[in-house]
């Protein structure tokens, strides 16, 4: 790590404490109602001690499961599914429209008939969660595969592979960077998703405990909630960072 | 019996490992070559010139199987070429396309062996040596975008020479390298080619460098693509940079080439 590095790591470190700091001074002065507004204090206790009483490690574990099951549904039928259109220019030509029209359907919009499917179960967000969160990742997959150098497949001809190996071997690597990418913006979709499944359908979750908390007039336990929810946001986008980072490590210099 | 010594234009009509009979072609709705024919014997080494649109790449894609004639065939060791085939390797210009960015340079010249279901026990052994016979030993771990682009298309023919080709097919290899990693490989080609027995036909718009690697030069007259010119260089292996390019033969073909390919462009 160099110098500069760890002068930039500082800076952001004291931006973050400062605004904790800021927190809790706006808390102590009671510009707004402690009802409404735990201090950092308050809200770290709440924290601490729902995780002693192990009611919110079942809550963390719940979101993680939802959002982690959502993500990975999303995962493998968008990559086939893209890999299937992306790969034909006359399936994109057939499927297109139809993606179009799907797209920008808010998630939120198909969860009442996802309701009417289900029932208020798991496997109602199971597909809500999928649904909503394949998009990005759908059309990255087939935007990667539709921008395969043309030149590889004539190199695997030359070279002999089979369709499974120009699949495995040229396709599905030269994808690669779009796929991780599109695989990113799902991720951010799918927890999203999983607190508003959670919250609409009772499931355990912490979007029902923050929105319980929130009813009980409980902010220091909103407070702890909505502080996991942004934690998992942050370390799985750094899960990812590093995931990304390993799987393309041959992008390396001058990309 | 040795194609590199000569005297083999007399059976190019007929026969020969890879053939030309009547060969015409259409690519979006354009006629790129009309009866084409013309054969290489096995071990030579044919260079094809011509001005830009002669049809010398599409010539050669036809010679690699990637293209179906539209009349006439292409055949190689007496049967008609159905597809590409593994025997049959081919060296693209644009190198920085051609390789897989995503794989270090062993794993690149690996391609090649796995396609042709080579055990991989015995890839890293016959990966060095090939990376070693093109002058990229200890640059097996390097990634294409770590690499200059005469050591790029340096790997691309260890990978073509991981097929164990008998007939090496290069369109332009050494066209976007500079002059001097341009003379160095032709060398290295030379002596590779020299060293494996594999037929080569070669295509360039350099007419030096033609009659410097070749024992044929054949010339095309554009549109459609057609032969017009059909050369055959007597000059001494193995050729030398600098006595090759002085000696008399040479000057008078390269005057004869030069003359063709002003008539055809006129």
């Amino acid at each position: 790590m160099t110098a500069a590095v760890v002068v930039w790591r500082l800076i952001s470190l004291a931006v973050a404490v400062a605004f904790v700091g800021l927190w809790q001074v706006v808390a102590n002065a009671k510009l707004v109602s402690p009802v409404f507004l735990p201090g950092p204090d308050r809200a770290w206790a709440a924290l601490v001690r729902g995780f002693a009483g192990g009611e919110l490690w079942a809550k963390l574990v719940g979101t993680l499961q939802h959002m982690a099951l959502g993500w990975l549904l999303a995962s493998v039928v968008g990559i086939a599914l893209g890999a299937l259109i992306g790969s034909s220019r006359a399936m994109r030509a057939y499927v297109a429209p139809t993606l179009e029209f799907l797209r920008p359907l808010p998630a939120s919009a198909v969860i009442p008939v996802a309701i009417a499917l289900f029932g208020l179960t798991e496997a109602m967000a199971l597909c809500v969660i999928a649904f909503g969160s394949i998009w990005p990742l759908l059309l990255a997959t087939i935007h990667g595969f539709a921008a395969v150098e043309p030149r590889l497949y004539e190199v695997a001809r030359a070279l002999g592979l089979s369709r499974a190996a120009v699949i495995f071997k040229i396709a599905l690597p030269s994808a690669s960077p779009d796929i991780v990418a599109g695989m990113r913006l799902s991720l951010t979709v799918a927890l999203i998703l999983s607190v508003v499944c959670e919250m609409l359908a009772g499931l355990d979750g912490l979007g029902h405990w923050v929105l319980l908390s929130a009813r009980a007039f409980r902010s220091a336990d909103l407070f702890a909630g909505v502080i996991l929810l942004g934690a998992i946001g942050y370390l799985t986008a750094q899960g990812m960072t590093a995931a990304e980072r390993y799987v393309l490590k041959w992008r390396g210099q001058g990309h | 019996m040795n194609a590199r010594t000569g005297g083999v234009a007399a059976t190019a009509s007929r026969g020969g490992q890879i053939a030309f009979a009547g060969v015409g072609i259409e690519l979006g709705g354009k006629t790129i070559i009309e009866n084409l024919s013309f054969a290489v014997s096995p071990g030579e080494f044919v260079c094809i010139v011509g001005a830009s649109g002669c049809g010398k790449t599409t010539a050669l894609r036809l010679a690699a199987g990637l293209y179906r004639p539209s009349r006439g065939t292409v055949s190689f060791s007496g049967a008609a070429m159905a597809g590409p085939r593994r025997d049959i390797a081919i060296v693209f210009q644009d190198y920085g396309k051609a390789l897989l960015p995503w794989r270090t340079a062993a794993g690149n010249v690996a391609l090649a062996l796995e396609a042709a279901g080579v055990p991989s026990a015995q890839r890293a052994p016959r990966i060095d040596a090939l990376l070693d016979k093109v002058g990229l030993p200890a640059h097996g771990a390097k990634y294409p975008s770590e690499m200059s682009g005469g050591m790029q298309q340096r790997l691309q023919i260890a990978r073509c020479l991981a097929q164990e080709p008998a007939a090496l097919l290069m369109d332009e290899p050494f066209g976007a390298l500079d002059a001097m990693t341009r003379q160095g490989l032709q060398d290295e080609v030379l002596a590779l080619v020299g060293a494996s027995g594999a037929t080569v036909i070669f295509v360039t718009h350099d007419l030096e460098e033609a009659i410097y690697l070749g024992d044929r030069v054949i010339g095309l007259l554009p549109h459609p693509g057609r032969i017009g010119l059909d050369l055959e260089v007597d000059l001494p292996r193995p050729r030398d940079q600098l006595a090759t390019r002085e000696h008399p033969e040479f000057l008078r073909l390269r005057r004869e080439l030069f003359d063709f390919i002003r008539t055809s462009e006129a």
